[in-house]
């Protein structure tokens, strides 16, 4: 099983969890009001009141046949609108 | 300049309270407003703002000058993001060139509000429809800014062409869509419902200028943020927004003598030109031209033009007003 860690802004969320259904992705968890320091300077939520607000963690389990399509989905979009994605090995208990 | 106006702005609550906000970043405090509330507040002040615009528009009806302002406004929006696009193109590349332009070109609510209340604070006068101007002046700004990326931009480079998200982005944005809402919902019942006003104004009235020091409270948290990464926006973009609002100011006061508007207006028309927006258009510009980067036309924004126009421009301008235009 693969776990697919996605960093990205939370005006992206929707279109990035669209496109996980999508790709066949069997589900998500996401965290939101995600902050820290990335290529484009801090994230914070101090801009939430703009809609322009801190950055979404999205969590997603699948298997690794269910892997590539995601990734061929997700590529284009992260990088176009920025985000990073993480790929690694997951262990059910 | 007569030095009395400077104090009057800078002593008042809304501006202590921003310096407030500000001062508890640079002594590292902990002070914290949970994310929520200032987006209620935000909320709130468009709300109150758009609902009494609505209600005078309603009064003063649509005459001339009415639809001279606003078609004025309206050229400004355009005017002013390709002006500056042109300043900054010679020192960014077109995404961040175009995205700052954009801010520019549109305006800051919230130093609207604090100018509207600087002038109630001299009992200076102004027109509702001037809301309607600040509603208008919002979005075009947006769409210049990617027409200017589509215009300008290498083909192969440039983002795929989404004008529905684009128009849905600028138009019904939640600030626009509360603002411009209230604005009608203003004259609808202002017309039709008289006694509902009435009601209305315990809070949109009693509670606004205490929403507002509120509000400001926060923003000089969030601008004090946004000052610790003037590192990274360099000299010429410092330049850009501490020099960009007095020379459109100076230009908004050009269009107010021409159109014979009186000193509470002229005072917010020059304040719409001279203000950029931190919260329509980065959001806007985050979808439609992410090449860009935030970091700058958020921290040029927030960071230094909002905080400039507050402290030191709301009370310039008016002494420019009162030095060209007789009181009435």
């Amino acid at each position: 099983m693969k776990r697919l860690d996605l960093i990205i802004n939370e005006r992206e969320l929707e279109r990035i969890c669209a496109a996980l259904i999508a790709a066949g992705a069997p589900g998500y968890t996401v965290v939101r009001h995600v902050t820290g320091r990335g290529h484009g300077g801090t994230v914070s939520e101090g801009m939430d009141f703009s809609g322009f607000g801190a950055n979404a963690h999205v969590i997603v389990f699948c298997s690794s046949d269910d892997l590539a399509g995601i990734r061929t989905a997700l590529k284009p979009l992260l990088g176009y609108y920025g985000g990073v994605g993480f790929v690694s090995e997951a262990e059910a208990l | 300049m007569d030095p009395s106006l400077v104090l009057q702005n800078l002593l008042s609550p809304p501006v202590l309270f921003f310096g407030l906000g500000l001062l508890s970043v640079l002594l590292r405090s902990d002070l914290e407003i949970p994310a929520p509330l200032p987006k209620l507040f935000s909320l709130y002040l468009l709300l109150a703002i758009g609902l009494k615009g609505g209600i005078e528009l309603q009064h003063s009806g649509l005459d001339r000058l009415v639809l001279l302002t606003i078609g004025a406004a309206l050229t400004m929006a355009v005017l002013v993001p390709i002006t500056s696009f042109l300043l900054l193109r010679t020192r960014f590349d077109t995404y961040n060139a175009a995205a700052l332009a954009a801010a520019y070109g549109s305006i800051s609510a919230v130093t609207f509000i604090t100018a509207e209340t600087f002038l109630g604070s001299l009992a200076i006068p102004f027109d509702g429809f001037m809301v309607a101007a600040l509603a208008l002046m919002e979005s075009p700004a947006i769409i210049i800014g990617l027409l200017l990326v589509r215009l300008t931009a290498p083909r192969a480079e440039g983002p795929g062409l989404q004008w529905g998200s684009l128009l849905h982005e600028a138009f019904l944005n939640s600030s626009v869509l509360v603002l411009v809402g209230s604005l009608l919902i203003g004259v609808l019942s202002a017309a039709y419902s008289p006694a509902g006003i009435t009601k209305m104004e315990p809070f949109t009235e009693q509670l606004f200028y205490g929403a507002l020091s509120f509000f400001l409270l926060d923003m000089g948290i969030v601008a004090g943020q946004r000052l610790r990464e003037l590192q990274a926006t360099g000299a010429f973009l410092i330049g850009f927004a501490l020099l960009s609002p007095p020379l459109h100011a100076i230009a908004g006061l050009g269009v107010s003598l021409l159109l014979h508007l009186p000193q509470g207006d002229a005072l917010l028309f020059m304040v719409l030109c001279a203000s950029a927006s931190y919260i329509a258009v980065p959001a806007a510009m985050r979808m439609t031209v992410p090449q860009a980067n935030p970091s700058l036309y958020i921290t040029a924004s927030l960071g230094l033009t909002f905080p400039f126009n507050i402290v030191v421009g709301i009370p310039l301008y008016m002494a420019a007003v009162q030095r060209f235009i007789p009181a009435v």
